[in-house]
Order: C-alpha cells, then sequence, then structure tokens
C-alpha cells in the first residue's frame, strides 16, 4: 500500500508534537483509570489522578492557543461549509487525508476537551454521600454538590460514547480510508498527498519548552484550585 | 364486674384498633421523610470517624465510641419506611427495592451488621479495632447505594 501510495505521490510529513502525543496517549491511560477507579470506589487515586486530567486539559487548551499550528484550535475549527464538504470527502472513494486534524475530527476534539473539562469540574465539587468528596465539596451547599454529581455520574457516560465515536472513526479511516491515524500519534509523522504535504511545510512546531512551561503553570492552577492555600 | 371485663375487652379491641391502623396509615410521603431522617443522621455521624482515621481531624476515641453507638441504632430504623406505597414519591429509592426485596434485605443486614462490629470496638477504645471495621461499614453503605439508590 505504501508503494503504490508513494507512487501516487504522497509523502510522510510531521504533523504532532511531542507535547500533542504524550497529552494524548497520557489521557488515554488516565481515562481508563478513572472509569475503573470510578466504578471501584478507589477514591484516593480517583481525585489524585482527576487533579492530573485537569491539569493536562488545561495545558492542552493553552496549546490551543499558543501551541504548534497543528495544535491550535484556530487551525482546526472549521465552519459548517467546510466540515461539509469534508464529511461528503470521507464517505467518497477518494482520498480524505489530511495533515493535522480534519474538520471534523476538530470539532470532536473541542467537544472531547469541554466534557473532559465538564468531568473533571464536577468531579470537584461531587460527593459520594458516604465519605468521599471533592476538594471542592465544602465550598457549596449539599444538594447543589449532589446535582454535580449527578452530572459527574452522567457526563462519564457521555465521556465514554464519545471516545467510541473517536475510536470508530479513527477505525473507519484506517479500515475503508487506509489510512493510519494511530501510528501517526505515536510517531508524529503522517502519509499523506504531496499536495497537502507542501501545505504542511507550513507547520510552525512551538518550542518543548514552551510546552513545558504551560504544563507548569497548568499544574501550579490546579495545585491553588485543589488546595486553595489562601 | 360483666360490664367492667366488656369494657376492658372494647377499650383493649379500639386501642389495637387504632394502634394498628396509626401504622397502617402512616403517609407516604412520611416515611419517606423519616427514613431519609435516618439516613441523613447516619452521615451526621459516620462523617467525623471518617475524618479521624484520614488524620483531618485529632481521633477522640469517646466520639467515636458514641458515633458508632447511634450509627448502630441507627441503622436499623430506615428500613420498615420502604413500604410498597412510597413507590409514588419522588425520592432516589430505585424499583429494585421493591422488586428484589430479598437482595435488599441482604444489603441493608449487612449494614446492621458492619455498624454492630464496629460499635462494638468502638465502646472497647480499641482504635485499631475501629480501623479495621470502619471500612466495612463505609463498603457497606456505598455497596447498597450503588444497587438500590438512582444517581
Amino acid at each position: 500500500m505504501s508503494e503504490t501510495g508513494d507512487s501516487r505521490g504522497m509523502a510522510l510529513v510531521r504533523v504532532w508534537d511531542a507535547p500533542v502525543r504524550l497529552f494524548h496517549w497520557l489521557l488515554v491511560a488516565l481515562v481508563a483509570f478513572m472509569f475503573v477507579s470510578g466504578k471501584l470506589d478507589w477514591m484516593t487515586w480517583h481525585m489524585r489522578c482527576g487533579y492530573t486530567v485537569l491539569a493536562l486539559v488545561l495545558f492542552r487548551v493553552l496549546w490551543g492557543f499558543v501551541g504548534s499550528s497543528t495544535a491550535r484550535f484556530s487551525s482546526f475549527l472549521a465552519g459548517p461549509s467546510a466540515v461539509l464538504g469534508f464529511a461528503r470527502r470521507l464517505l467518497s472513494r477518494g482520498d480524505a487525508s489530511t495533515p493535522g486534524h480534519n474538520p471534523l475530527g476538530g470539532w470532536m476534539v473541542l467537544l472531547l476537551l469541554a466534557v473532559l473539562l465538564t468531568q473533571a469540574g464536577t468531579g470537584l465539587f461531587a460527593n459520594d454521600d458516604v465519605l468521599s468528596e471533592g476538594p471542592l465539596a465544602a465550598l457549596v451547599r449539599k444538594d447543589t454538590s449532589d446535582q454535580l454529581s449527578t452530572i459527574h455520574y452522567w457526563n462519564s457516560y457521555l465521556l465514554l460514547l464519545l471516545v467510541a465515536l473517536h475510536v470508530i472513526a479513527v477505525a473507519y479511516h484506517w479500515l475503508v480510508k487506509k489510512e493510519n491515524l494511530v501510528g501517526a500519534m505515536f510517531t508524529g509523522a503522517k502519509r499523506v498527498p504531496a499536495a497537502a504535504a507542501a501545505e504542511s511545510a507550513a507547520t510552525r512546531f512551538a518550542s518543548p519548552w514552551r510546552a513545558l512551561a504551560l504544563l507548569g503553570v497548568a499544574a501550579l492552577a490546579v495545585y491553588l484550585i485543589v488546595n486553595r492555600p489562601f | 364486674m360483666r360490664t367492667k371485663i366488656w369494657t376492658a375487652a372494647l377499650a383493649l379491641a379500639l386501642g389495637a384498633g387504632a394502634a394498628q391502623q396509626a401504622m397502617a396509615q402512616a403517609k407516604p410521603d412520611v416515611l419517606v421523610k423519616q427514613r431519609q431522617a435516618a439516613m441523613i443522621l447516619q452521615a451526621k455521624y459516620l462523617g467525623p470517624i471518617g475524618a479521624m482515621l484520614k488524620g483531618n481531624i485529632p481521633y477522640n476515641a469517646d466520639v467515636v465510641s458514641r458515633n458508632a453507638t447511634y450509627l448502630e441504632t441507627l441503622a436499623q430504623m430506615p428500613w420498615d419506611g420502604f413500604q410498597p406505597s412510597t413507590q409514588s414519591e419522588k425520592t432516589k429509592a430505585k424499583p429494585e427495592i421493591f422488586k428484589d426485596p430479598a437482595k435488599f434485605q441482604a444489603a441493608y443486614e449487612r449494614l446492621e451488621e458492619e455498624t454492630a462490629k464496629l460499635g462494638k470496638v468502638a465502646r472497647a477504645k480499641d482504635e485499631a479495632g475501629v480501623r479495621a471495621t470502619f471500612g466495612g461499614v463505609a463498603k457497606a453503605c456505598g455497596g447498597c447505594h450503588d444497587d438500590f439508590r438512582q444517581k
């Protein structure tokens, strides 16, 4: 496949920076753990990992503004006509590969981040009516905490649904469109048509030090939210 | 004499009837409030023991002993409030309580047993025993909530 692909004018281009890839796979592991620990009532580690998820998501939001160009919201949140056009290309026989998030996937990124933020945010205020409560539950009334706990519960299934959709979409790209998106998320490089490759030459990669600094900011913010030292 | 016996019998019958009627007529909304009150008080007396064992507040064996004793009694209170008449009330009780009463009974009896264990060691001022038995009480609460309380 790759030979014929190359003969059709495909090129391997770097699309995902290391921070995006690390964020992605850490999140996969953490979200899986969050489901298990939530169901099994391992609340100490559920909360610790929840803070980590919150810090990672906050980092990703910041990276969406000042990160590498393929990580920026402005580069992958497309208007309705672009989304519809891409959906048509996706269902037709031809090539639909893009260097970076495609117009549909871009919105999925935003949706996943919003649902994750809701999940982590409500978790901070949640209680289980026995002994465990989030670090901010003491700040609100019990009935408010109960309502946020209910949202925390149902939103976890919304997250699960979105994850399933995401995995199905990636499988579709793999099996039907013959695009290996999983490999690209590991190596950072993706095989795209030469024309798209030329476009991706304009990709600007932000310094990993900037990513580290932003992660520090996000971690500090979460530390302050959780511990409220003032 | 005869009149006296008849009067006594009548009084007894009326009394018993009134008592029975009071039980039968326990209004569903009142039953719900009563069982919820018992649960809320369980949370009240469970919470401080949990906070002590986590180290959030200093351990006080007297408070633990008192709270655990309250819990032992409170743990027996809510269950007769789960009458079929309360099914139309707006509560978080799942219909499974009435569909599978045997399972529900097993779940609340577990809490009664666990709180009895905790009460015994707490009154003996046995902190290690409290640490060992407390988890069982918390699990009995959470386990029953998972199966029989709506989210």
